[in-house]
């Protein structure tokens, strides 16, 4: 104490020597120090001599009334629920009485020593004013707690043996004002009022001081301390109306009211005998407002927790003159209270508010309705739990989260007793927005867990289901059913697993899907209804044959064509095992035809009889293995509109952000892309990663406009599993390997599966412009190129600038689909390449028939031994090599360009040859062409051919890349002819 | 501005006929404003304006060794026009030409115009084919025939003026809406479905 002080005298002197400049301050300072210091000693005077006879009043209660009190026996349930208020009562008041004894000691014994040196610090009332407010606060709760519950007139009577001999030494500890109590009131008032006198006392000697004190540090500290003593004043004496009129209550209603709503804790804040208002539902007369319920009183009661009641003042425009309105609403109920007063009302309202922060807070304001900021309404959005009772879809199920207005709102638990449970967010009291639902099995011990997407309590939009039977589906749902495009894949382990990839309507296959039937190895690629095969089908078998036909009801219908391995084609009616049935027609490979009854019988050659034509043309041959299936069926366009319209949808709706899931499906990251987020922890940011997030993407499209950066920008955003492209490509990529891998890799499909690449280029193409609409529209301005499809410039379009981009994603089954399509003449092919490269170069060239003066021997270094007839793989070496990067990429734009760069390679050594620029016409080039071809000796030719000619770019018909593709294949065409592939060397 | 069509012309005809020396003299004589990519003397192209349209001439040269016979239908397909190339001072080319403009109508696409060329008629002294032979016969097929000399540029522009002139023009209304329409393209794709 005496350091502080010093240090504070030492503060001031430097603040002296400052401000030495003006000298009558500090003279003046001087003499308040003084002053205040003889203020300080009078003030610590008078609080010892009061706190002498408080304690010794103390003291004395606590002899005769505290301590004969906590000794009497308690037998029953109440008597020992009083006994412990009481006990916890005796708990303050010792605690009250310690902290005062001991800091009344501390001063007592300073003062005695240096009286002289005290100061404001000393005066423990200040210094400490928040220990004693707690101390006294903490009494005064536990005091009123007990008065509440009648605690004084059960101590009474228990006592009253006890106070027939000692009721003077009672009374003699009253105030004398009082006349002729009951033994009850006069333990009411002997417990509290020289208590709270005492505080009184507190107030009035810091009143004192503060009048007197001048310094401007010190006063803050008076004033401060003196203002918490004037708010526990208020304090206390609004707690012990609060409880005389709580026990009033609960003395003057019924019992069984009292027994269910009687705690010691619960105060009444309002009460509509005091404040009039009326009750919207007809049975209830009554409104009781305590500090943590609200309840309706009438024959029978309601309550309601007021963490869940929301006050909504009714407009004046609504109300009527003479009733003034609140709608009070609460999770399952709402009803209006109605007075004839505004003012009425008014009270109503403000106290309800305040009540249900305070609850809200769970904490009472101090004083009580002191509130600083006063009127503060209680926020809207609360968490809370809530067990539904009403009869609904929620009986009986436990809502933990936020709630807004009475409803279920943000994020939040939903329990049913039965164990299904949903775990999501809410809107306006239904499930709306992302949740995962688990529905227990009745049957089995295991759980369906829907994570999906919901709107207004049902499931709508992209959503995982993992059912018990652990089979799972990933797709869209609309009203809680499976709608729309979906994968339904079961487990390995069951006893028909199977996987569905396509469409569905209210939970049925519907539309156009893939069913692999993974035990038999079969595919269907076709049309449903109800669950069922209906309409046109096709069914790839694990052999190679194939099956296309009508479905009716999950029966084949009507007649059919089955293309068998050996590419024969049996065309009638068939039985389930795709057996022929009654007559039909065989074209065989080469154009032959078979008509009649064409039974064959397991084990048996074909015995049969029927008409065999072969007046066939001779065009025919080959046209069963052309034979492709499903191309009107199967309209391209009409094939995954499943997965298409709900990003049309998106796009149509404006792009909101918080809808993109629900449109195009759940990000699910995978595990490289974990490890990516892994090494971003310790690497620096891959700059490959784009932003998924809609506002994110618009932009960006917005302002890649120059073909370069657009074409970066698709590039990645096709790659990134969180980009609406990505997600796209990834269901795209999906549904192509559901139809086109493993069984489905079957040549009479190609050109099925050709189309869906070219229409899945269209479509990105189309969303991309219509991203661009939107990111135009939403930022108010025009696209900068407004011209569109304008003059047939070098203009991006789907060929050219998606189509490279996606085309990875489905090369490697397109490729086979090719592969096999162009087997057989791949294979001649490769027969022709064999035989050309037992050439050596000079007699290649010669055999080629290329004129002499066009053989680039000069370009050769020969060694010593060596003669030219011997050499081999050299000349044309570098158009050779040009030529063989086609295989180093799969976009049909880029083999373009290095074919076109071959002929250029083919050109320079010409010209070098020739030394002179020299133009080579098609005589000449042909033979060059077929050279270069047979030296770079590059595998499945045909099949590259093919896919680059169907893949690329339309506008390029009759051009210079289309003259060039020609030639490299008339090249690959007469490499295939006998005269080659069966040439004997002479 | 005035629309442009892409024709395809493809050339036919026994090697040294002189095929891509005519396209070689058409294409050098007049200065072409763009300058398209060509591959060699194999691939050209040329603008020329007929009537309200400009027709853009894409040349396809084709080899003409008769061990590349077979080749050629990959070349002629879709293609709007052909150049069937003689040399009048060979017999055997000439005969060639009867080849071609039968399988032409066999198996070439449907409406295709035929020009008739025979070139070199700067040496009509050592002349084989008569004029009257080729009239003739161009008149029997209804083809377009010339004489031509791509060495003194005769009758080479005439050709292909000639060819213009027997190309359908497009309707009006289409002409205004659509800048570019490729003749080769429908063609083209009816032809491949075959295989």
């Amino acid at each position: 104490m005496a350091n502080s002080n010093s240090s504070s005298l030492s503060r001031r002197s430097a603040c002296r020597h400052k401000r030495n400049s003006n000298p009558a301050k500090p003279l003046r300072r001087a003499v308040d120090v003084a002053g205040l210091k003889d203020v300080c000693q009078v003030a610590v005077r008078s609080l010892l001599r009061t706190e002498e006879a408080f304690l010794s009043s103390l003291a004395r209660i606590n002899d005769i009334v505290l301590q004969p009190l906590l000794r009497t026996d308690s037998d029953d349930q109440k008597g020992k629920e009083h006994m412990k208020l009481l006990l916890l009562l005796s708990d303050r008041y010792h605690a009250l009485w310690d902290r005062t004894e001991e800091n009344y000691k501390t001063l007592k014994q300073k003062y005695n020593t240096s009286e002289s040196s005290l100061t404001v610090h000393d005066i423990y009332i200040i210094l400490k004013k928040n220990l004693f407010l707690e101390v006294y606060t903490q009494y005064f709760t536990c005091f009123t707690n007990y008065a509440v519950v009648h605690g004084f007139d059960r101590a009474a009577k228990q006592t009253s043996g006890y106070w027939k001999t000692n009721k003077k030494m009672l009374k003699q500890l009253l105030a004398p004002s009082i006349s002729e109590p009951t033994i009850s009131i006069s333990l009411h008032l002997v417990l509290h009022e020289s208590i709270r006198s005492q505080v009184q006392q507190y107030a009035l000697i810091l009143t004192r001081l503060n009048e007197n004190a001048e310094e401007v540090d010190e006063k803050n500290l008076v004033s401060d301390a003196l203002n918490l003593y004037v708010k526990l004043q208020n304090f206390i004496s609004q707690s012990l109306d609060e409880a005389s009129l709580t026990k009033t209550l609960w003395g003057s209603l019924g019992s069984k009211l009292v027994s269910s709503l009687c705690i010691p804790e619960r105060r009444l804040q309002e009460d509509s005998k005091c404040v009039p208002v009326s009750i919207s539902t007809g049975r209830f007369e009554r409104v009781l407002l305590f500090d943590d319920l609200l309840v309706l009183q009438g024959s029978d009661f309601r309550s309601f927790d007021l963490k869940l009641v929301w006050v909504d003042p009714v407009s004046p425009e609504k109300s009527t003159p003479t009733s003034h309105s609140l709608r009070i609403i609460t999770p399952e109920e709402e009803f209006l209270l109605s007075s004839k007063e505004a003012q009425h009302k008014a009270v109503w309202q403000w106290k309800l508010n305040q009540v249900i922060r305070q609850r809200l807070d769970e904490k009472r304001d101090f004083p009580l309705w002191g509130k600083s900021e006063e009127g503060l309404d209680p926020c809207a959005s609360r968490f809370s739990t809530y067990t539904f009772k009403s009869e609904c879809r929620f009986k009986n199920a436990v809502y933990e989260g936020e709630f807004s207005w009475g409803k279920p709102h943000g994020k939040g638990t939903l329990k049913w007793p039965d164990g299904h449970n949903y775990v999501g967010d809410f809107k306006e009291g239904l499930e709306d927005g992302f949740g995962i639902c688990l529905i227990p099995h009745s049957s089995e011990d295991g759980y369906d867990c829907y994570k999906c997407h919901w709107s207004e309590g049902k499931m709508q939009g992209y959503g995982i289901c993992e059912y018990s039977d652990e089979s799972v589906y990933k797709g869209y749902f609309k009203d809680n059913l499976r709608h729309g495009f979906g994968i339904l894949k079961s487990p390995v382990s069951t006893k028909h697993p199977f996987k569905y990839t396509g469409h569905w309507d209210s939970d049925k296959k519907m539309g156009y899907g893939i069913w692999d039937d993974i035990e038999s190895g079969q595919r269907y690629i076709g049309m449903w209804q109800n669950d069922q095969r209906h309409g046109a089908g096709i069914v790839v078998m694990q052999s190679g044959a194939c099956y296309q036909g009508t479905f009716l009801m999950d029966k084949m219908t009507g007649t059919g064509i089955l293309i068998s391995e050996d590419d024969s084609v049996l065309e009638g009616k068939f039985t389930e095992q795709l057996k022929l049935d009654g007559k039909g027609k065989l074209t065989f490979q080469n154009g032959f035809t078979l008509e009649g009854n064409l039974n064959n019988k397991a084990g048996k050659d074909r015995q049969t009889q029927g008409v065999l034509n072969t007046t066939s043309k001779e065009q025919d041959y080959g046209i069963t293995r052309r034979l492709q299936l499903g191309l009107d069926e199967f309209p391209v366009e009409k094939r995954w509109q499943g997965i298409y319209d709900p990003f049309f949808e998106f796009i149509s709706s404006g792009c909101r952000e918080e809808t993109e899931e629900s449109f195009l499906g759940i990000h699910v990251q995978t595990s490289k892309e974990l490890r990516k987020s892994q090494e971003y922890l310790f690497c620096q940011r891959d700059s490959e990663e784009i932003s998924g997030k809609i506002e994110d993407v618009l932009e960006a499209l917005y302002e890649c406009q120059d073909p370069e950066s657009l074409q970066s920008y698709l590039q990645k955003a096709l790659n990134s599993s969180q980009h609406p492209f990505g997600k796209l490509l990834k269901s795209l990529s999906a549904v192509f390997q559901a139809t086109y891998s493993g069984i489905g890799a079957n040549w009479h499909l190609l050109h099925m599966a050709q189309e869906e690449v070219k229409y899945h280029a269209w479509k990105i193409w189309e969303f991309y412009r219509n991203f661009t609409h939107v990111a135009s529209k939403q930022k108010g301005k025009p696209l900068p190129d407004t011209e569109e499809d304008t003059e047939g410039s070098e203009k991006e379009n789907p060929y050219t600038l998606i189509l490279p981009l996606i085309l990875p994603r489905f090369h490697p089954e397109l490729f086979m689909l090719y592969m096999l399509y162009h087997e057989k003449e791949d294979a001649f092919y490769w027969q022709g390449i064999v035989r050309l490269g037992l050439f050596s170069d000079t007699k290649l060239l010669e055999f080629l028939e290329v004129q002499k003066n066009l053989w680039p021997l000069k370009d050769l270094r020969l060694t010593t031994n060596q003669r030219y007839s011997l050499v081999r793989d050299r000349c044309f070496l570098s158009a050779t090599e040009c030529f063989q990067k086609i295989i180093t990429t799969v976009d049909p734009r880029e083999k373009l360009g290095i074919l076109l760069k071959t002929h250029e390679e083919i050109e320079t050594i010409v010209s070098r040859v020739m030394e002179k620029e020299y133009k080579l016409p098609m005589d000449d080039l042909l033979p060059l062409l077929v050279y270069v071809v047979s030296r770079a000796r590059i595998q499945r030719l045909g099949a590259e051919i093919h896919l680059i000619r169907d893949l690329m770019d339309p506008k390029n018909e009759g051009g210079i890349y289309d003259f060039m593709l020609t030639a490299i294949e008339s090249c690959y065409e007469h490499i295939q002819k006998e005269e080659i592939r069966l040439y004997r060397f002479p | 501005m005035m629309a442009i069509r892409e024709l395809k012309v493809c050339l036919l005809g026994d090697t040294g006929v002189g095929k891509s020396s005519i396209v070689c003299r058409f294409v050098q004589d007049h200065f072409d404003h763009n300058i398209s990519p060509t591959i060699g003397a194999s691939f050209m192209t040329k603008t020329v304006p007929c009537g309200n349209e400009l027709h853009k001439f894409l040349i396809w040269d084709t080899a003409g060794q008769e061990r590349f016979h077979s080749l050629a239908p990959m070349y002629y397909r879709g293609s709007a026009a052909a150049v069937i190339v003689y040399d009048i001072t060979k017999q055997d080319s000439f005969h060639t030409l009867k080849k071609w403009v039968k399988e032409l109508k066999e198996h070439g696409p449907e409406n295709i115009v035929m020009a008739i060329a025979g070139n070199k008629c700067d040496l009509s002294d050592i002349r084989e084919v008569t004029m009257k032979d080729a009239r003739e016969y161009a008149e029997s097929i209804s083809a377009i025939v010339v004489e031509t000399s791509a060495k003194n540029a005769i009758n080479v522009e005439e050709l292909f003026q000639g060819i213009s002139k027997q190309i359908p023009p497009l309707n009006s209304h289409e002409n205004g809406n659509i800048g570019t329409i490729k003749l080769a393209k429908q063609t083209s794709q009816t032809s491949r479905r075959c295989c």
